[in-house]
């Protein structure tokens, strides 16, 4: 994008923001960084400025526009509602184009046209975690038709921490009698890494690869286990087929009596993953499931729904800011913590990741499993 | 002093992550919430007082201005560095040292957020009573330099009110105690004089306030009206009467439809007015007051009354109140806010006038205000990327505070003079009067070194 086209997308949007400073206390960076360039204030300012030509387009910028975590807390606490995560990526496709973006994006977006995944793994190796199924047959998941597709995700197919969630939402999902399948191979990243890279435009050949694929199966519904991969292709993505998160799935069975839940004596807390709840609007399916599980108390986070938290693993900062990340989660753990729930429930698998690495850092005791573990958990119950 | 040894000099203060001098940064740090930019030379972000005190005699040293921040809501211009030189931001200073339950106290670094410090006392069953619009974001340190009010100020007094007690950094980088736990100190009220001088008398680095106890019982009523004359004379019907409650907030048609489309508030989009009446205090003969208000509003023609009927309600109420500011600029991208007060019998007859001047100007004006002080706040709608729009704004404002001035008020209630309002100055004050005040100014500032170019307008040769 250029400065021109900028202008055009985001000028009247980013002439809203009054610079009141009601988003400064919901952004997790300025928590954590402590000034301006690390507010939404001051993200949008920037915006501003490139557009009127009081600032220049350059890696000076990268530092604040690259440090967003799009999480979007500051939309909801601005009364003219300005959208600084649209804004942001904005600026980084316009920071990409003249080159002043952070080197590693360019190694993601060669690793994404090469692998079609993130870890840079041969793709077909997407079906890996299929290892941690216990009593489902291998060849039910890969049929050629089905009437719902399960698109795992790079980071849950993977990242050995998060393989567990995919093993265990398809065995709930077998047990359900659901008749679905998975791509494998065919699975390719649904484009959410190059949004945040502000490379939108190479999302295009992943994204018709995807829909192409999800085609040929017959599928009506897909279902999403990772929130930033249902919130791509509900944005961007051109199809009719319905698009569903696991926990709206979950949810579904809980409520026709599909699944057998059986009590748990556990004090959990529920963290909304940004792209799950404020940027998607799925709130109350989560903590349904988890009321739904006999001898589950459910304390909520003092930050919950519109309201919650990043937990730093938003935006792509982890790859550009690491120490920012590390410091945002942490904050996230204290808040869990102050709840006194010795578990905390989230339905991300990134979240997961970067709360569960951030306190191992730390030596600090945190259970933490995603909802689909905690729906295998009650099920094997004797 | 070249600007690179300036900063070195800086970072061997507060360290090498806590100077910032960016072309971007030095962009973000030339704003408030009021139209006008500039630029510092260098951004400095410390963590106590001996930093500041350091800071700020280098500056003195170095001829430098010194003009400090906190979280930049202000509308006046308090914390934009006209003149360049050092910002002091405050954001790091966040601490809340002491809450003294038994005293009624608190001792608390500048850059504590004000509701950050209300919330804290309140787990305490205390109260810290200031409650600016902006208190989720707004620090300490700015309601101390622009002695800031809110909608309970009605009953309960602005800033300066509260506080006890200040630790200053002097031009030369003396620190001194202004006073502290104990009431009524003897000598010069020094704390009584910093509250309010917008950060051109001396930095303050801890503040200690009063704690009040919190009420035993609220309510909130909400007056809705076919008039804004009928508003208003409820507004003064009530305080004639002698009640005073905690808080009598009006809005009009326009910001009620933006506040409406924005949080959804409850408020009728049909009606030309609204009051929010508060009361707080015990529950004993607080339905006594609630009827005798009730009537009061019957009487002045009334369209409902209707009473928040939990915790929740109530917050929904304030929500809209609060975000009045914001919610407006989803009809024009800017607002102007006028911070006159007049006289509360006044009020029909200045807001009448101030929708004449909207008419003259063809702007739209919103109206949102503490009716019960009569600190009028209307919001001139515009967008700043149009000059000629924007120049007759300037225009109406200052005919507003002159309406204000002419109907025996002032011309500001609590967004303080900045640089927005230095001409205005001439309005109520003489120049022997300005005067007087720059002999203080340079007593405490013989350098001119502290936010330059605020408040006081120069002197005519």
């Amino acid at each position: 994008m250029n400065i021109v086209q900028l202008k055009k997308l985001q000028y009247e949007e980013v002439a809203k923001c009054t610079r009141c400073g009601f988003c400064l206390p919901n952004c997790p960076t300025y928590a954590v960084r402590r000034n301006e360039a690390s507010t939404p204030r001051g993200r949008n300012a920037i915006t501003r400025a490139v557009i009127e030509g009081r600032l220049e387009l350059s890696a000076d910028l990268a530092e604040a526009i690259f440090t967003c975590l799009g999480c979007g807390a500051c939309t909801k606490a601005c009364f003219p509602a300005v959208n600084t995560k649209d804004l942001v990526f904005s600026d980084r496709s316009c920071l990409t184009e003249v080159h002043a973006n952070p080197k590693i994006f360019e190694k993601l977006s060669e690793a994404l046209n090469e692998y079609h995944n993130i870890s840079e793994d041969d793709n077909e190796d997407r079906a890996e975690w299929q290892e941690y199924l216990k009593d489902v047959p291998g060849e039910f998941l890969e049929k050629d038709h089905a009437d719902i597709v399960y698109f795992v995700g790079c980071v849950a197919s993977f990242f050995p921490m998060a393989q567990k969630i995919p093993a265990d939402f398809a065995t709930i999902m077998y047990h359900a009698g659901l008749d679905f399948t998975i791509l494998g191979g065919d699975e390719w990243c649904c484009g959410f890494p190059l949004i945040g890279a502000g490379m939108p435009e190479k999302v295009t050949e992943l994204k018709n690869h995807n829909v192409e694929k999800l085609k040929s199966v017959g599928a009506k519904k897909a279902v999403f286990s990772c929130p930033s991969c249902l919130h791509t292709w509900k944005h961007l993505y051109d199809t009719d087929i319905e698009l569903l998160h696991a926990s709206q799935l979950l949810r579904d069975l809980v409520s026709q009596n599909k699944l057998d839940l059986k009590p748990l004596e556990l004090k959990v807390t529920y963290h909304d993953p940004c792209d799950l709840g404020r940027n998607t609007g799925v709130f109350e399916e989560p903590r349904e499931v988890i009321k739904s599980i006999p001898g589950i108390e459910l304390v909520e986070l003092p930050n919950n729904r519109n309201m919650s938290v990043c937990c730093g693993g938003g935006g792509n900062v982890e790859m550009v800011a690491p120490d920012l990340s590390a410091a945002i989660a942490q904050r996230k753990i204290e808040e869990i913590l102050s709840t006194g729930a010795n578990t905390v429930i989230s339905s991300c698998q990134q979240c997961l990741r970067t709360i569960v690495t951030s306190a191992r850092r730390q030596n600090i005791e945190l259970n933490a499993m995603d909802l689909t573990q905690l729906v295998m958990k009650s099920l094997s119950q004797k | 002093m070249e600007i690179d040894a300036l900063r070195q000099r800086l970072k061997e203060i507060v360290g090498e992550d806590y100077v910032l001098s960016s072309s971007v940064d030095l962009m973000l740090y030339g704003y408030d919430a009021y139209l006008e930019m500039s630029r510092p030379d260098v951004v400095v972000i410390p963590e106590n007082t001996e930093q500041v005190s350091q800071i700020v005699r280098l500056a003195c040293e170095e001829g430098i201005p010194v003009t400090a921040r906190g979280s930049a809501t202000s509308l006046s211009g308090g914390p934009v560095p006209l003149k360049g030189g050092i910002v002091i931001h405050f954001s790091r200073m966040n601490r809340i040292l002491e809450i003294d339950t038994v005293n009624k106290r608190a001792r608390v670094e500048p850059g504590v957020i004000t509701l950050d410090l209300q919330t804290a006392v309140a787990k305490k069953g205390l109260q810290y009573a200031p409650d600016p619009a902006s208190q989720k974001t707004s620090t300490m340190g700015g309601n101390v330099g622009e002695n800031s009010g809110g909608p309970h100020c009605l009953k309960y007094g602005v800033t300066t009110n509260h506080t006890m007690g200040l630790k200053i950094v002097l031009y030369d980088g003396e620190v001194v105690d202004t006073g502290g736990k104990a009431p009524d100190r003897p000598g010069y009220d020094l704390t009584g004089l910093l509250v309010g001088s917008e950060g051109t008398l001396g930095i303050v680095t801890e503040i200690t306030v009063r704690l009040i106890e919190q009420p035993e019982a609220i309510k909130t009523l909400l007056g809705i009206f076919e008039t804004i004359e009928d508003a208003s004379n409820t507004v003064s019907a009530i305080i004639a009467e002698g009640i005073v409650p905690a808080t009598l907030e009006m809005m009009d048609r326009l910001v009620i439809k933006a506040v409406e489309e924005s949080v959804h508030a409850g408020y009728p989009q049909d009606a030309e007015a609204v009051l929010i009446i508060e009361l707080d205090g015990l529950k004993d003969g607080m339905e006594r007051i609630s009827d005798r208000i009730i009537k009061i509003c019957l009487a002045n023609k009334v369209r409902e009354v209707k009473v928040a009927k939990d915790e929740a309600e109530r917050n929904t109420l304030w929500t809209g109140r609060r975000g009045a500011f914001g919610a407006v600029s989803r009809l024009r991208p800017n607002y102007m806010v006028c911070d006159g007060t007049v006289p509360r019998t006044k009020l029909p007859e200045v807001l009448r006038k101030v929708t004449e001047i909207g008419r003259e100007y063809n702007l739209p004006i919103g109206n949102v205000f503490h009716a019960g002080d009569g600190n009028l706040h209307p919001l001139i709608l515009f967008d700043c990327r149009d000059e000629e729009e924007t120049a007759r704004v300037r225009e109406a404002g200052t005919k507003i505070l002159r309406l204000c001035v002419d109907a025996g008020g002032t011309i500001s209630g609590e967004h303080g003079i900045g640089l927005e309002k230095l001409h205005e100055m001439s309005f109520i004050f003489s120049q022997d009067d300005i005067a007087a005040m720059w002999k203080l100014k340079n007593a405490f500032d013989p350098v001119g070194g502290f936010n330059p170019g605020k408040v006081l307008p120069p002197l005519a040769s």
